[in-house]
């Protein structure tokens, strides 16, 4: 029995070390880093939105409670006009309270391609249950140096079956913190339709993750939505009926 | 002199072929006459409709507004750009809009409507919104008491059963629908007004009250003292949402917008919108209407107006309206050609008997001495004479015709009311007044008289006595 659990022993380190040495396959990459947005239980983070147009520009700022992918609740809290709006998200539905109108409503799905609080992110793209690991097929199709990083560029195929918007992405993932720092997403034609693009990482709650994401839609000149974590906590204790419509009209930041 | 007065004896020598072909011309001249007055009526009464209750005649917009309609695209409104607006010596008023669209809930029902932001003051001078309000309001109980009660009209009461719903914002139509004869209005009136008589509150500046459509009342189950809940997103993406007292009902003509409006005062509209100190449009009160004065105000204002904003007449603005009447005006015309085709040829078909019937007697004049040409020349003067008769006749009558029609323009009630009103046409055709249109109608058919002279006197001219002698 000693000489057999020596041997599992001896093997795992070799395993290990093999692993270690080869390149990781682009699925890795991608799990990997993913695993930094998803792979967490749960956070709140406090962050604010910049919403950029040729004329005009302005900044929602809201705190946020997620556990996994499947509960949000997002509570915004400036400007005054707008502050003590909520939004719950559990699934794949979405509801908004609104405390200037007393009224809870389930966002309709005649209303999921707009941007949400009038910016680029669409309400589908908050709500989306695609998984990047699952829906696509992935390839390594390079090197190359963002902001002094040295990346994976990797291209991930939608999969033929998978309920996924995009044909296929292009995305940059550094090689030593595995963090997405850039994303282009193109739609089944081929054509780019928005860029993502990452950057300022820091060390937030001990993990490094970029702390501003700038997202950049093709097809209008001048357009694009500025994102800012300024503050995030993960893994705290969050009871599920947080994640509750009761609590959307109760919600204090 | 001679040949006038024989041509007149010749006339009344058959009065009953002379009257014949008088009547020919006669009901070509009263018909184009009436076709054309209804047409070019409906036109002016579509325009004005349209200017007149809305858009207005001149309107200083945000430059990229009238092709692009998101609050985004709206001004600063101050009240020294109104006063330098006002200073303009041709503008009598102006209109402060905020309009945008919104989604309308209450209770289990939603419904995207159109939200006005205005001044109910102000826009008396345009759009008249407090003309419209409702009036009456037929609904289940009032028609039930309506039915039930014997003192009234037996017509009233079968009709009332049809008309359960409606809502009305004048007297007259409520009681045409009702089939009252006006005569009796007096002794009526009251009791119809105590079973649906419609009472409004008004909206004000700082007060969130709204009217809203009789229609979206209906649609939303809205009544007055009601919570309506306007949700939107408002300037610069953000969101829009408040809630508002229903005040009253308006009844606009066309349903496409009874369904779907909603009256705010324009600051609490700007305040939904967190617009403060915005406006989409402002529609001016004008004093002099016609082309040449608008265009100079235009000009004037363009210089005093921000830069951000231009003007826009309402040519401009009602575009897909001049473009259909203008299309409906080339068919209107093609039928009157019609219509003059087959009243040319009924015209030189009596001519053409005439004539004939008359070879025999050419012969014997011709054969006892007198002259081809002064043959023709009478022959000419008779037919001058009927188509003269015929011109003037038509002429007379329709006047007087049209003149009564437009005191009185033919109203629709009931379902083919219905019918106009799905069209967004008021249910009414209007006729318009006696105008230079008579003459270019009495020039074409005198010149059609003309042509068909040209027969008998080629007939007379080139006559073989002879051969007329023996017809």
């Amino acid at each position: 029995m000693k000489r057999n659990s020596f041997l599992m022993q001896l093997l795992l380190i070799v395993l290990s070390f093999n692993l270690n040495g080869q390149e990781p396959t682009a699925k890795q990459i991608i799990e990997k880093a993913d695993d930094k947005f998803t792979g967490e239980k749960s956070s709140v983070s406090v962050m604010s939105m910049t919403i950029v147009r040729p004329a005009w520009e302005r900044t929602v700022e809201f705190k946020s409670w997620t556990e996994g992918s499947e509960k949000s609740l997002t509570l915004i809290t400036g400007p005054a006009s707008e502050k003590g709006q909520s939004f719950l998200k559990r699934g794949n539905e979405m509801w908004s309270w609104n405390p200037s109108i007393s009224r809870l409503i389930k966002l309709p799905p005649s209303m999921m391609s707009q941007g949400w609080m009038g910016s680029d992110y669409s309400n589908d793209d908050i709500l989306k249950e695609s998984s990047i690991v699952r829906d696509y097929h992935h390839k390594i199709v390079g090197e190359e140096t963002l902001e002094g990083r040295l990346c994976y560029k990797i291209r991930l195929e939608a999969k033929e079956n998978a309920a996924v918007i995009w044909g296929h992405q292009v995305r940059w993932i550094d090689k030593e913190d595995f963090i997405f720092l850039k994303a282009e997403m193109y739609d089944v034609e081929g054509y780019l339709i928005r860029t993502e693009l990452a950057g300022d990482v820091q060390l937030m709650d001990g993990r490094k993750i970029p702390t501003r994401i700038e997202l950049i839609p093709e097809e209008e000149e001048g357009h694009k939505t500025i994102l800012k974590i300024r503050e995030i906590r993960f893994n705290e204790d969050i009871p599920d009926s947080f994640f509750s419509q009761q609590n959307m009209k109760r919600v204090r930041s | 002199m001679n040949n006038i007065k024989l041509a007149w004896k010749n006339l009344w020598r058959n009065r009953r072929r002379t009257l014949i072909t008088a009547a020919s011309v006669f009901f070509a001249v009263f018909f184009a006459l009436f076709f054309r007055s209804l047409q070019l009526g409906s036109y002016d009464h579509m325009y004005k409709n349209a200017i007149e209750s809305y858009s207005g005649y001149l309107q200083i917009q945000q430059e990229d507004w009238w092709n692009d309609k998101t609050i985004d695209n709206s001004f600063r409104y101050t009240d020294s750009l109104n006063e330098r607006i006002l200073d303009d010596k041709n503008v009598t008023g102006t209109i402060p809009r905020f309009e945008s669209f919104a989604l309308a809930s209450s209770g289990p029902n939603t419904k995207g409507v159109m939200v006005l932001g205005i001044d109910p003051e102000k826009e008396q001078r345009l759009s008249k919104v407090k003309d419209k309000k409702v009036k009456f309001l037929l609904t289940a109980k009032a028609v039930e008491k309506i039915c039930e009660d014997e003192n009234l009209p037996q017509k009233t009461r079968d009709m009332a059963d049809k008309v359960e719903g409606n809502a009305y914002s004048t007297v007259d139509r409520f009681l045409s629908d009702l089939s009252l004869d006006p005569g009796r209005r007096d002794e009526f009136l009251p009791i119809l007004e105590s079973y649906a008589g419609f009472q409004n509150g008004a909206i004000q500046k700082g007060e969130p009250g709204a009217w809203i459509g009789s229609g979206l009342s209906d649609y939303m189950e809205l009544d007055i003292g009601d919570t309506l809940v306007l949700i939107s997103q408002g300037y610069h993406g953000t969101t829009a949402a408040g809630k508002y007292e229903v005040k009253g009902l308006i009844k606009q003509p066309t349903p496409e917008l009874d369904n779907k409006v909603v009256y705010l005062p324009v600051d609490i509209a700007r305040q939904l919108f967190n617009a403060d100190g915005m406006l989409t449009s402002i529609a001016l009160d004008l004093k002099n209407t016609d082309d040449k004065a608008i265009r100079e105000t235009s000009i004037r204002l363009s210089k005093v107006i921000p830069g951000s904003t231009r003007m826009i007449d309402w040519r401009e603005m009602n575009e897909i309206m001049i473009q259909q009447m203008e299309a409906d005006n080339k068919s209107g015309m093609i039928m009157i050609g019609i219509l003059y085709l087959v009243i040319a040829f009924g015209v030189f078909g009596t001519v053409l008997m005439m004539t004939a019937e008359r070879k025999r007697e050419f012969g014997v004049l011709v054969a006892i001495g007198m002259q081809k040409t002064k043959l023709a020349s009478i022959i000419s003067l008779e037919m001058l004479y009927i188509g003269l008769l015929g011109i003037l006749g038509g002429m007379l009558v329709g006047a007087i015709g049209i003149t009564i029609g437009v005191s009185n323009p033919i109203v629709f009630k009931g379902e083919m009311a219905l019918i106009f009103e799905e069209y967004g046409m008021e249910p009414k055709l209007v006729f318009a007044g006696v105008g230079t249109y008579f003459l270019w109608q009495s020039f074409i058919v005198g010149l059609m008289v003309l042509i068909s002279i040209v027969h008998p006197v080629r007939k007379i001219l080139g006559l073989e006595v002879v051969n007329a002698l023996r017809a």
